[in-house]
């Protein structure tokens, strides 16, 4: 008797418990975890595999370093990375204090200045550098004109021009990523200072500076992590001279004979990549991914280091010496001289990132046969060139096609598990979120030789959807930082005080979360299927002679021949983006206050 | 009500002393600048943040902003310190001009709302900093540092890092920082409101002590109107960028100008009124109820309607009609402690709020009980 009543009641809870287990959000978070599993972890530990089957498993390996050009490659390409990483930071914080500090109209068109060229392709970007410093570009015409060179010279295909194509391409990253911790700044803090006696640049120097300086190491790392995997702008501007690792992985990608010493090579690329990852993450926390704060609310982390004795001694007499008089030295400078270096610099990096894509945009106007600014006359024919030529109509409806269906399965897995990250306390939701926005680190030319493979073995090289669901691994981790912002911004009392006043649980979820986070989903949606829109690398390894997308017709073109009708594409792509931005830019705007 | 007047008398004797010293900053002569705001204004687009505002600050006064949001208490500070500049008029601080003089080449201190101590540093590298910029050197800083720190009680905090500390340390911290400099001027930007209410009122009475050490003048802005009555030689309260009224504590609080400061500082009863009769300066008056009563009044008040503030803590009550009473109802009696608010209703309908003292006899009344209430023409004050 008693011991059946104890069966029933321990039965119920069980039950409950099941019930409960299936409605838990955490569920959620399933089909994005699988399908990156399937797409995703798999491939690249396959990659791993493959890289270690030679006759003992370092052999290719070694065979990577024992080669002097892929040595001599891979130090290059860390140069090549610090520099650019360099110039973007030394560029780009000017710029973050530029936007901080402008107001109303002037605020409006200097953040678009830079959040522009963010969404444009890096193809396009580095097609207009091309054009730009081409032997009948303007920067020629210009020195020439002006009698610093007799003639028109060859002024691509060097360091330089790799340096600075891939600056101007990544500076809107680091200026983002530092606008952000800038913002963040309690603006009483340099009033602070201010008051007690600093003058403005000894308060920014001593102040401001230190405590921005997260946000440039993030800025930082971040662009040189998407630097070593650079592959469209060393190719298109570079010369011999100029090889970065990742180039070599495409250029083997073809050959058979290479298989397990290419995987080596994307293996090596993809450690260098983790490890900075890791060490950064180490210091700043691996929010700085995604620009984002952490999800669960930590205490903030105690600044012991400040804490630890430093003003006896060696250190404190060079204060003395130095760095207090120098700091009051800059304290007499007047606060013009900080405004005006703003200005300069931040100028000199809205005119590198607006002036190729204006004169894009002109040329894509001209009337002339073949490349040449100013254009001798103004016509349409480039555009009714390319609005007749039905390869460039097909490549635009396939990238069309693509791209809505990225976009689909991107926003539906990555709202699913976004709901699913914020809205369930399962633990560990940082490894968890960190996971899923991983494939915005791994270079995608490794992703793409990964993924070679597994398409191979599916047959999926050439299908649409499979096009689509690789270009939706970079989409994924889009959707799922923009939807778990805006989830959190949905103040969780409003659900509860719809559900204390009797709306079930998919009706709070109707009438409640999905109008807070609509605008949200409709900038997640525009930016997946921009991602793929745009994706230029996975598909060079999985594309087929069939199924060529916009981006790859682009690329086959530059390779070959440099047209107006180049030029037609990108002017119509930053109208896509512009028109875009414009849909999306309430969102821009709140995310950026909150932020 | 406020300091002692044989202090204050003190206080001020000692400050014209010390006035006739010279010589800069050195320890221990601290004293106050004068501060002169002549027709100051701040727009912002149409709007009149600080419209036309005139204020005399004597050396070494306590004063306080007084006003609701909004009201341009923080923008005039804002003026005085230099974070923004006038759109017309001057401020003079020790008789000059400082609308050419940046922030910081004022020699203010100041303490922000925000507290905004630099997280970068610590608790001792705050308070140093102002000293460091004004090119101190190491030993005087570190001896001047220590000596705040105590004053303070923060000196075992020394090495610690602001957030580290709970908020009341960290206002005392921005307190510190804003004073080692021993500043003619501090400047204090609400710097109570994100505190409790029992921290609230034990750094109150710190500043108004510190204030008497230091003898800086201190323009100190709140929108609580019981941290301007307790702390403040004179206040100046604020309502629409104007100031409306300034004096003293006790002035404000018994001889409000206006409807509007009757009723933001403290609570009141704002009685509408005829004027029967005047015979010098007591006026003979009957309110809607058909109550006859004395007030006390200035020269000025015609005879007419006008407005008689009543604070519900002069009012006397009593269960029996008594000579020249006038009967409320009850609608609500709130047993506060050492204070028992009752809301009630004239017969007019007029309600009238009353604050009585606990006593040992005095039942709480019911709502609907009938009371009887006065109030002698001292305890009225006749509104212009």
């Amino acid at each position: 008797m008693t011991s059946a009543s104890i069966g029933i009641h321990a039965d119920r809870p069980a039950n409950l418990d099941l019930v409960r287990r299936l409605k838990d959000p955490a569920l959620l978070l399933l089909p994005a975890l699988a399908f990156l599993s399937f797409i995703y972890v798999l491939p690249l530990i396959d990659l791993i595999r493959i890289s270690v089957s030679g006759p003992s498993w370092s052999s290719y390996f070694e065979r990577v370093f024992a080669i002097p050009l892929y040595w001599d490659s891979l130090v290059r390409t860390m140069q090549i990375s610090v520099t650019v990483a360099g110039l973007c930071l030394l560029f780009g914080y000017p710029t973050a204090l530029l936007i901080h500090r402008s107001r109303g109209m002037a605020q409006v068109l200097i953040a678009t200045a830079i959040v522009l060229p963010y969404f444009i392709a890096i193809l396009i970007r580095t097609y207009a550098w091309m054009v730009l410093l081409g032997r009948n570009g303007p920067v020629n015409k210009l020195l020439v004109s002006l009698g610093i060179l007799s003639e028109p010279v060859q002024l691509l295909f060097n360091r330089g021009t790799v340096l600075l194509g891939m600056t101007a391409v990544l500076l809107p990253l680091m200026v983002l990523t530092i606008y952000s911790s800038v913002a963040r700044l309690d603006q009483s803090l340099p009033r602070a200072a201010l008051a007690s006696g600093a003058g403005p640049i000894a308060a920014f120097w001593r102040v401001s500076f230190p405590l921005t300086l997260p946000g440039m190491g993030a800025g930082f790392l971040l662009v040189f992590v998407a630097a070593i995997g650079f592959f469209i702008t060393p190719t298109l501007l570079g010369g011999p001279g100029d090889q970065m690792f990742a180039m070599h992985i495409t250029q083997q990608a073809d050959s058979v004979t290479s298989e397990g010493f290419l995987q080596a090579l994307g293996v090596v690329l993809l450690t260098i990549t983790l490890a900075v990852v890791a060490v950064a993450g180490r210091f700043l926390g691996f929010e700085f991914i995604w620009g984002g704060r952490k999800l669960t609310e930590n205490a903030p982390i105690p600044t012991d280091r400040y804490a630890k004795a430093r003003h006896h001694g060696l250190g404190a007499s060079a204060a003395d010496l130095i760095g207090w008089p120098i700091l009051r030295l800059f304290g007499r400078l007047p606060a013009s001289c900080g405004t005006w270096s703003v200005r300069v610099m931040g100028g000199i990096v809205i005119a590198i990132l607006i002036l190729p894509i204006i004169v894009v945009m002109i040329i894509s106007f001209s009337n002339a046969s073949y490349l040449t600014f100013p254009p001798p006359g103004f016509s349409l024919r480039w555009y009714e060139q390319f609005f007749s030529d039905s390869n460039w109509m097909r490549a635009f409806w396939t990238s069309l096609i693509v791209a809505a269906m990225s976009a689909g399965i991107a926003i539906m897995l990555g709202a699913s598990a976004a709901l699913g990250i914020v809205r369930s306390s399962i633990r560990g939701k940082s490894a968890i979120m960190l996971f899923l926005v991983s494939p915005i680190i791994v270079p995608p030319v490794v992703l793409g030789l990964s993924l070679y493979s597994l398409f191979l073995r599916f047959d999926l090289v050439g299908s649409v959807f499979g096009l689509a669901a690789a270009h939706a691994i970079g989409g994924l981790p889009i959707v799922v930082v923009i939807l778990s912002a805006s989830l959190q911004g949905v103040d969780a009392r409003l659900e509860q005080a719809a559900s204390v006043h009797g709306a079930s649980a998919l009706t709070v979820f109707r009438l409640v979360t999905m109008p807070a986070i609509m605008p949200g989903l409709a900038a997640a949606t525009f930016f997946a299927f921009l991602h793929s829109f745009d994706e230029l690398v996975l598909t060079l390894f999985l594309s087929s002679v069939q199924l060529k997308t916009l981006p790859l017709m682009l690329w086959g073109d530059i390779n070959y021949r440099l047209n107006p009708v180049l030029a037609v594409v990108s002017t119509l792509e930053v109208l896509l983006v512009i028109a875009g931005l414009v849909l999306v830019r309430p969102v821009l705007a709140t995310s950026r206050k909150a932020a | 009500m406020g300091e002692p007047a044989a202090l204050r008398a003190m206080r001020s004797g000692d400050a014209n002393v010390r006035t006739s010293r010279t010589g800069r900053l050195r320890e221990g002569d601290a004293i106050g600048s004068s501060i002169a705001v002549r027709e100051a204004v701040k727009r912002y687009g149409s709007f009149h943040a600080v419209d036309r505002i005139s204020i005399d600050i004597e050396p070494g006064e306590f004063i306080t902003l007084l006003g609701p949001s909004g009201s341009g208490k923080t923008t005039l500070l804002n003026l005085v310190a230099g974070f923004q500049s006038l759109d017309s008029g001057e401020i003079l601080v020790d008789g000059k001009p400082v609308h050419n003089v940046p922030t910081h080449k004022r020699g203010f201190g100041m303490v922000f709302q925000s507290y905004a101590l630099f997280p970068n540093m610590t608790v001792s590298q705050n308070v140093a900093f102002p000293l460091r910029m004004a090119g101190v050197d190491r030993a005087t800083t570190e001896r001047r540092v220590a000596e705040t720190l105590e004053i303070m009680r923060l000196t075992e905090h020394a090495t610690k890092s602001p957030s580290q500390m709970s908020g009341g340390q960290q206002q005392r911290v921005a307190i510190a920082r804003a004073i080692v400099k021993r500043p003619k001027v501090v400047l204090m930007d609400e710097p109570l409101s994100a505190l409790d209410r029992r921290l609230r009122e034990s750094i109150q009475i710190e500043i108004r002590d510190l204030h008497q050490t230091i003898g800086s003048t201190i323009l100190f802005v709140t929108h609580d109107q019981g941290e301007a009555l307790t702390m403040s030689d004179r206040i100046a309260v604020l309502n629409a960028g104007r100031i409306v009224q300034i004096g003293r504590p006790l002035d404000i609080y018994r001889h409000p100008t206006d409807r509007f400061v009757a009723s933001f500082v403290g609570e009141s009863n704002l009685i509408e009124a005829d004027i029967l009769q005047k015979r010098g300066s007591t006026l003979t008056m009957k309110n809607r109820a058909g109550y006859v009563f004395c007030a006390e009044s200035r020269d000025t008040i015609d005879v007419g309607r006008a407005t008689v503030l009543v604070r519900p803590e002069r009012i006397a009550v009593s269960n029996e009609p008594t000579a020249n009473s006038v009967p409320v109802s009850v609608t609500s009696a709130i047993f506060l402690g050492e204070i028992l608010r009752i809301e009630a209703r004239m017969e007019s309908g007029e309600p009238l709020l009353i604050r009585c003292t606990d006593m040992a006899n005095r039942p709480q009344p019911a709502v609907g009980d009938r009371l009887h209430v006065s109030w002698d023409a001292a305890d009225c004050w006749v509104l212009a």
